[in-house]
Order: C-alpha cells, then structure tokens, then sequence
C-alpha cells in the first residue's frame, strides 16, 4: 500500500471517529454552563476517558429509557455532559494549576463554589451556575496523585433525580478502568 | 502534503477477479462503518484488512469521499411524478440495457465509478430546497454507545462525591460529617434550596 492510501485510509478513520465527538464538543461551547477545560494533553499525553455528549444524543438516550421516569426526566432536561481524565503519575502539578485557573475563571462568570477541598496534592472543586432557581451548570474538578478528573454537566439537574438514575446504571467503575 | 500517486496500480485480471470477491465480502463491514455501527474491534479488525488488501483500502476511501459529498447536499424527495416513471422501469430492464464493458468490473476503471456518481450528484443537487441543516438520527450502536459514557460519566462524579465526602470527614468534625459525607448530591440539593429561598 502506497503512503498516499495509508494517509487517506488514517484520515478516513480519524474521521468516522473524531468528527461526531468534535461537533458535539462544538454545538456545547454556546451554552451558559459550558466550562473551557482547555488543554492538559502536552503534559500528560491523551485522555483516559473524554466523553462529549450533546443534547440531542442525551434525549435520544432518555427516549431509550422511557421504562424509567426517572432517567427519563433527568436526560430531557440535560444538554450535555463533558468529562476528560487524564492519568498524571504522581505530577499533579500542571493540573492543580489548571484547577487554579479554571476556578478564577469560574468565580468572576457567576458559578457558585459548592464544595472545596484543599489538600497536599491533591484538589476538589465543585461549582453551580444558577440562573434564578434552575442550574445551568455543574462543574467538578478532582486531582489526585493518581488522576484529574474534570466534569461539566450543561442543563438542569435534580441532584435527588441523578442519585437516584446514577443507581440504575451497571458499572463499576474501578473494574471497568482499572482504576485505583 | 499527501502524496498522491501518478500512476494506478495495474491488475491482472485473476487479481482483479479476487479483489472484487474480497470487495464483496467486506461490504457489510464498509456500509456498518460508514453509518458508525462498527464497535472498536471490528472497526480495528476492517483497518488491519485494509491495510493489507489495496483494492478495500481504495474502496474505503471512495466510498467515503461519496458519503461525505452527499452529506454536504440537503435533499428533497423527488417530484411524485418522477418516482412513479423511475417504478416503472424493470430492474431487469436496467440491466440489459447497461453497457457489457460497465457490467464487466474488470474493465472498469476508478474513474469510471467516479463519474458515476456525478449524475446522482447533479440530480440532488437540482432537487436541493433552502439550505436547511440536516437532522440526523443516532444508529442504535451510537445511542447504546452514549448510554455506555453517560454511565461512566456518572460513576465518576459519584467517585469523586464519595471521595469528597472522605476528604470532609477528615477536617470536619463527626457532627458535621453526618451531615454532608452521604454523597455530593445531597450538598448540591441543599445548595439548590438555599438558592431557591433566596430567590423567593
């Protein structure tokens, strides 16, 4: 096989997998509790896990949950739900500054901190953007020695309702990913 | 800057012969591929084929150049009258009528498949209605795909809720920890019902 078809043949399956994930990354930026996470990949290489889903997916998802009011309900109302996490190996450093950043940036556009927690290298922070009584946003930002973890969800949330459908998804997530 | 060749390999036609029963054989893969139905291995699995077989990895290409050609142009149904005179036409019709070089693969060059798709090109595009964006549907492979991530995507912010609350019980005292160590959710739902009482 010649360089020109390699080439094309890595382009075409770049494609069939890359473009649905960036034009859901796209079709997000424009709403209120969108958080740029910017970029962590020149330090610790790709993500672990990145996961980009948009309104649309979400509701076709709901739609396949219609046994269950619950997940039902939650996914009508969510408009996207973002995660990257990365492994850092013991340097937590370019994270924490990352959180640093990204929680100066949080604080001055209205999101309100939730939880906090400051310890020796290691972060958690959560915010909400409020918009009246209804959320925009959920932003957590956990970096452990191990792991950065960082969550957006975009739409209204009921708390009670996620704890609630979060029961019903199957997955262990330390088996699954071997995590620690 | 991707190099493109000047010239096409030649076959024989025996080659030609097994490339296109090869072809035929992964079409299913191809077309699962294209409307994203293929899962990681099977989709690592037509890599590998084609990476060893030119004649798919030239087909990969095509078909989706194709693809993506006919995504870019919204499309109307075509007039009643036009889809009853194409209903008309026997298959059987059709094929008789085809050229015997055209019907016979070996003797068809890329470029002919490509000019064939030039009037399919030309007939959607004198169909074409205001420029609308077009509403796909997910496959079932997409939204089983989604429920897949929105589940880990939950675990983790469960994961990290039950780390929260370890991380709590360790500064606060156990009073306080009763209170907030259960999962992160129940802070946030305190922290909705403040905010509802203060917009009241």
């Amino acid at each position: 096989m010649n360089k020109w078809m390699k080439t094309s043949l890595a382009l075409v399956f770049g494609l069939v997998l890359a473009v649905p994930a960036t034009a859901q990354e796209d079709a997000l930026k424009g709403l209120p509790g969108y958080v740029d996470f910017g970029e962590l990949q020149g330090v610790y290489g790709e993500p672990k896990v990145m996961i980009n889903l948009g309104g649309s997916i979400l509701k076709f998802v709901g739609g396949m949950t219609k046994d269950d009011p619950e997940a039902a309900a939650l996914m009508d109302k969510l408009k996207g739900v973002r995660i990257n996490v990365y492994s850092i190996d013991g340097n937590p450093d370019a994270a924490l500054q990352k959180v640093s950043q990204i929680k100066g940036m949080l604080q001055t556009g209205s999101w309100e901190p939730i939880v906090q927690v400051n310890d020796d290298g290691e972060q958690v922070q959560i915010f909400i953007k409020f918009s009246g009584d209804l959320m925009e946003g959920l932003t957590v930002m956990a970096v452990d020695e191990t792991e950065a973890v960082f969550i957006n969800i975009i739409g209204q949330m009921d708390p009670a309702q996620l704890s609630q459908v979060m029961e019903n998804f199957d997955i262990d997530l330390e088996a699954d990913l071997d995590l620690p | 800057m991707i190099d493109k060749p000047n010239d096409k390999p030649e076959y024989s036609p025996d080659q030609c012969i097994a490339d296109q029963a090869t072809l035929a054989s992964w079409e299913e893969q191809l077309n699962a591929l294209l409307e994203g139905e293929l899962d990681d291995e099977q989709k690592q699995q037509l890599k590998v084929a084609a990476a060893q077989d030119p004649a798919l990895a030239r087909a990969i290409i095509e078909a989706y150049e194709l693809q993506r050609a006919l995504d870019a142009i919204p499309l109307q149904a075509a007039p009643d009258s036009l889809r009853r005179k194409l209903a008309r036409i026997p298959a059987e019709h059709r094929k008789k009528t085809r050229p015997a070089w055209l019907e016979n693969t070996r003797f068809r060059p890329a470029w002919v498949t490509a000019l064939a798709a030039v009037p399919v090109l030309m007939f959607a595009l004198s169909l074409r209605g205001p420029a609308e964006p077009a509403v796909t549907e997910p496959t079932a492979a997409q939204i089983s795909q989604a429920q897949q991530e929105l589940a880990i995507a939950f675990s983790y912010l469960e994961k990290v809720g039950r780390k929260t609350g370890q991380e709590i019980g360790t500064t606060v005292n156990n009073e306080m920890q009763q209170t907030i160590n259960d999962n992160m959710m129940q802070t946030i739902q305190d922290q909705m019902e403040f905010n509802k009482e203060r917009n009241a």
